[in-house]
C-alpha cells in the first residue's frame, strides 16, 4: 500500500504490485525497487523483485533471473529466454514432461511453432507463453481495487507530533479533493493510512452520508480520531484513498453547516448531511438511525433502521394498530391474577407493584411468522394476544399472553412488552 | 396575560431585547390554550432554549409519558426540521411516536455511549442548521451542560428537551436538580386516568381513551408554575396537540396567594420603581427570575 495501491497476493510468497505511473514518486523504478526491497529485508522478509509489463515477466524474472531486474518496455523476450521453463507458471503435467524433451530454456519453446505446442502442452502452456510476453491479458484480483482516487504524501524526517499529523491530513485530503474536483466528482468513504517506520499501518477511516470533497470537512471528521494513531518511531508516508466515488455537480461545494442558513434555501437534508457524518464517524455508523416501516406484525420486526439521509420509504405503519412508545427488548413476566380464558387480566403485578386493570381493549393476535422458523417455533403455543390496558393510574401497558387456553397442559404465560406514554 | 396592556408588552420587549444582546428573541410555541400560554412570558412554550421533562417513580426509568408528552409537545416543530433523539437505551418505539401523529420520517435517533455523550451529541445537534428540535435522555446534567445546550439552542434557535431518565434503574433518589437552573422550563409529567369513549357498556372492560397526562408546569423561567390535566387532541380540535381537560387548583393558588420565591421576586426587583406602576401587580416576573437564574 505504502508503493501502489493496487497489490495483489500471489499464492504463498508472492507479491504483485501494479506500479504504472507510481514509481516516478519514488524517483524511477530501479530506485523504487530498491526501496522496497531493502524495506522488506529490514522487515524481516528478504525478497527478490523485478519489474516488467506482464505480470508474468515479473513473476519469472523475479524468481529465476538475477534479482532486480528491469525488463525495458517491450523488451521481456531476450530476458526470459534463458530462463528455464519453470519460470512459466505451467501447471505440473506440462512442467514435468518439457524437460523429457529436451526443452530446457523458455527461448527454445518461444522457437517452437505455436499449433505444435498447444497440441502437446495443453492449451495453458501457450497462454501462459502469451501472458508473459504480453500478447494474452491476465487479470489479477487486488486486495484493492486500482483506483485512481488515492494519494499519498511522503516526508523527509519522520513525523510523530499530533500537530503534524493533523496538518499532513488537512494536506493530503486538499490535495485529494483538488482532484475530485477537478474531475467533478465526489467520494463517500475515505481512508487515510499512516505508514511508520517500522512497517506497520495505521488507518483512520471516514465516511460521509453524502458524497463530498470539501476538504476542511473531510479534515475535521478525520481529525479527532487522529490521538489512535501511535506513531511509533515516526511516520514517513500517509496516503489517502477514496471509495465510493460518484459523479457530483459542482454546486454541492461548500455543504459546511457554518457557511450556509436556512434562509438561503438550503434542503433538509444536506444542512443534516454534516451532522449525521459527524455522529456516524463519531459513534459509529449503527448508532445513529430513521426508522422505517418494515411489513411484519411481528412488533419486534416492524421497524427497519434506515441510515437517516436515506429516502424515505413508501409504507406506513397501520394506524389502527396501536403500538407503545416504550417497546421493551426483551418482554418481562408479568403475575396475572383473576385469569379469564380469552380476557385481559383483572389485575397484574410488575416489578413488584400491583396494577388494577380499569380500561383494556384487544385482543390484536399476532402469530409468529411461519415462513421464517421451524413449523414447531411458530405453532399455536407462540400466538401472542396482545392487550392494551390501562391501569387506576392512567399508566398504559401493552401487554401479551403468549399461547392459548385449553390446548393442552401448559398454562399460558402474560408478558409485558411495551409501555404507553 | 400576555400583550395584555400595550405599554407593558412594549417594556416587556424592550427587556427581552436588553438581555438578549443581539439575539433576535426566541418566536414561541403556543399550547393554544390562554390557561397554558399564560403561565409563559411570551405567550407560548420559549423556543431557542431546553427544557426539563421528567417522571415520578418507575417513570424515572422507563420513561414512557415523558417520552410520549415531549414527542407530542414538538409535534408542530418537526415541520420546520429534523428532530434528533439523543438515548442511551435504544427502547423508543417509532410506530408509538407515529401512533401520537409524531412524523417519524424526521426523527433520527441516536443511541450515545454515556451520559456525556448523550449530552455533546444533543449540543451539537442544536447547533445545526436543519435540526428543529433535540430530545435527549440523560440522567442528572449539571449546571455547566445546562449553560452550554443553552448557548447551542441560542445559535439556530432550536428547541431542546431532556428527558430526566435513568435508563437502567439503579438506586433511586441520586438524581440532582441543580440542572433546572438552566432550563427554561421544568416539566413533571405522570399519565392520568382516561376517559373512555361512550358507549354501550359491553362485557368486559371498556376501550381506552385518548392519553391523558397529568402535566405540572414546576418551573417557568420569567412565568409562574401550573399544573393540568392534557389529552391528546383530536384532530377536529385544530392544530395543536394537546386539550386541556382540567386545571389542577393547587399551583394556582400557591402562586397568588403565597408567591413561589421565583415568582415573589419581581415584587422587590429593583426596576419596579423605574417602570410604570401598571405592570407589576400581575406582570410575569421575567427580570426576577432570570436574575435568580
Amino acid at each position: 500500500m505504502r508503493f501502489s495501491p493496487a497489490v495483489a497476493i500471489d499464492g504463498l510468497d508472492g507479491l504483485f504490485l501494479d506500479v504504472e505511473g507510481v514509481s516516478h514518486l519514488w524517483g524511477g523504478e530501479a530506485a523504487m525497487l530498491d526501496d522496497l526491497l531493502a524495506r522488506l529485508e529490514r522487515w524481516g522478509a528478504p525478497a527478490r523483485g523485478a519489474i516488467a509489463d506482464t505480470p508474468g515477466a515479473a513473476w519469472a524474472l523475479a524468481r529465476y533471473a538475477k534479482d532486480r531486474t528491469i525488463a525495458p518496455t517491450g523488451g521481456q523476450a531476450p530476458l526470459l529466454a534463458p530462463l528455464p521453463v519453470a519460470a512459466l507458471r505451467l501447471d505440473e503435467a506440462a512442467q514435468a514432461q518439457l524437460p523429457r524433451l529436451g526443452l530446457f530454456q523458455v527461448g527454445q519453446l518461444l522457437a517452437l511453432p505455436r499449433a505444435q505446442l498447444a497440441r502437446r502442452f495443453g492449451l495453458s502452456t501457450v497462454l501462459r507463453l502469451d501472458q508473459a510476453l504480453g500478447a494474452a491479458r491476465e487479470a489479477l484480483v487486488f486486495r484493492r481495487p486500482a483506483t485512481p482516487w488515492f494519494d499519498r504524501l511522503a516526508f523527509f524526517e519522520p513525523i510523530s507530533a499530533l500537530s503534524d499529523l493533523e496538518r499532513v491530513t488537512g494536506d493530503i485530503c486538499a490535495l485529494l479533493c483538488a482532484r475530485l474536483e477537478a474531475e467533478g466528482r465526489g467520494a463517500r468513504r475515505f481512508e487515510l493510512v499512516f505508514h511508520r517506520l517500522d512497517g506497520k499501518d495505521q488507518p483512520v477511516r471516514a465516511g460521509l452520508s453524502r458524497p463530498g470533497r470539501d476538504a476542511a470537512r473531510i479534515a475535521k471528521l478525520l481529525k479527532p480520531k487522529l490521538d489512535t494513531v501511535d506513531p511509533g518511531f515516526g511516520i514517513e508516508v500517509v496516503t489517502l484513498w477514496a471509495a465510493e466515488v460518484e459523479p457530483l455537480s459542482s454546486a454541492q461545494r461548500g455543504l459546511d453547516a457554518d457557511d450556509i442558513d436556512l434562509k438561503g434555501g438550503v434542503g433538509l437534508g444536506e444542512g443534516l448531511a454534516p451532522l449525521v457524518d459527524r455522529l456516524v464517524n463519531r459513534l459509529g455508523q449503527d448508532r445513529v438511525w430513521r426508522a422505517d416501516p418494515h411489513q411484519s406484525h411481528v412488533p419486534e420486526r416492524a421497524v427497519v433502521r434506515r441510515a437517516p439521509l436515506d429516502p424515505p420509504s413508501e409504507d406506513a405503519w397501520d394506524p389502527d394498530r396501536p403500538r407503545p412508545a416504550r417497546l421493551l427488548r426483551r418482554p418481562e413476566a408479568i403475575e396475572v391474577t383473576a385469569k379469564l380464558p380469552d380476557d385481559p387480566p383483572v389485575q397484574f403485578r410488575w416489578r413488584g407493584k400491583s396494577r388494577r386493570v380499569r380500561l383494556a381493549e384487544g385482543p390484536e393476535r399476532i402469530g409468529q411468522e411461519w415462513w421464517r422458523k421451524a413449523f414447531d417455533e411458530a405453532g399455536p403455543g407462540k400466538v401472542r394476544d396482545y392487550y392494551r390496558v390501562e391501569d387506576e393510574t392512567g399508566e398504559r401497558f401493552w401487554i401479551f399472553r403468549a399461547g392459548l387456553y385449553g390446548d393442552g397442559e401448559t398454562v399460558p404465560k402474560w408478558w409485558l412488552h411495551g409501555l404507553f406514554g | 396575560m400576555a400583550g395584555a396592556k400595550p405599554a407593558l408588552s412594549a417594556l416587556r420587549a424592550q427587556i427581552a431585547a436588553l438581555e438578549a444582546g443581539t439575539r433576535t428573541p426566541p418566536s414561541v410555541l403556543p399550547f393554544g390554550d390562554p390557561r397554558i400560554d399564560g403561565c409563559f412570558p411570551a405567550g407560548g412554550l420559549p423556543r431557542g432554549g431546553w427544557h426539563e421533562v421528567g417522571g415520578a417513580g418507575l417513570e424515572e426509568e422507563t420513561s414512557a409519558a415523558p417520552a410520549a408528552f415531549s414527542a407530542l409537545m414538538l409535534r408542530p416543530l418537526a415541520a420546520r426540521g429534523a428532530v434528533v433523539w439523543v438515548m442511551r437505551r435504544a427502547d423508543l418505539h417509532a410506530p408509538g411516536l407515529a401512533g401520537l401523529g409524531f412524523p417519524t420520517g424526521r426523527l433520527i435517533q441516536v443511541r450515545a455511549r454515556d451520559e456525556a455523550e448523550v449530552l455533546s451529541v444533543l449540543e451539537d445537534a442544536l447547533a445545526t442548521v436543519g435540526v428543529a428540535a433535540a430530545i435527549g435522555e440523560a440522567e442528572s446534567p449539571d449546571l455547566k451542560a445546562g449553560r452550554r445546550l443553552q448557548l447551542a439552542c441560542e445559535r439556530r434557535g432550536a428547541t431542546g428537551v431532556l428527558l430526566r431518565r435513568r435508563p437502567y434503574g439503579g438506586a433511586a433518589g441520586k438524581i440532582r436538580e441543580v440542572s433546572g437552573a438552566a432550563a427554561q422550563t421544568r416539566w413533571r409529567i405522570a399519565a392520568a386516568p382516561s376517559q373512555p369513549p361512550p358507549g354501550l357498556p359491553g362485557l368486559g372492560l371498556p376501550d381506552l381513551g385518548p392519553p391523558r397526562w397529568r402535566v405540572e408546569l414546576e418551573r417557568c423561567r420569567g412565568g409562574r408554575p401550573g399544573a393540568w390535566i392534557l389529552e391528546q387532541a383530536e384532530a377536529a380540535d385544530g392544530p395543536h396537540p394537546f386539550r386541556l381537560v382540567s386545571k389542577l387548583a393547587d399551583h394556582d393558588v400557591a402562586a397568588e396567594a403565597a408567591p413561589a420565591p421565583s415568582v415573589g421576586f419581581a415584587d422587590s426587583s429593583p426596576r419596579g420603581g423605574a417602570a410604570p406602576s401598571v405592570g407589576f401587580a400581575d406582570s410575569s416576573p421575567r427580570g426576577g427570575a432570570a436574575n435568580a437564574a
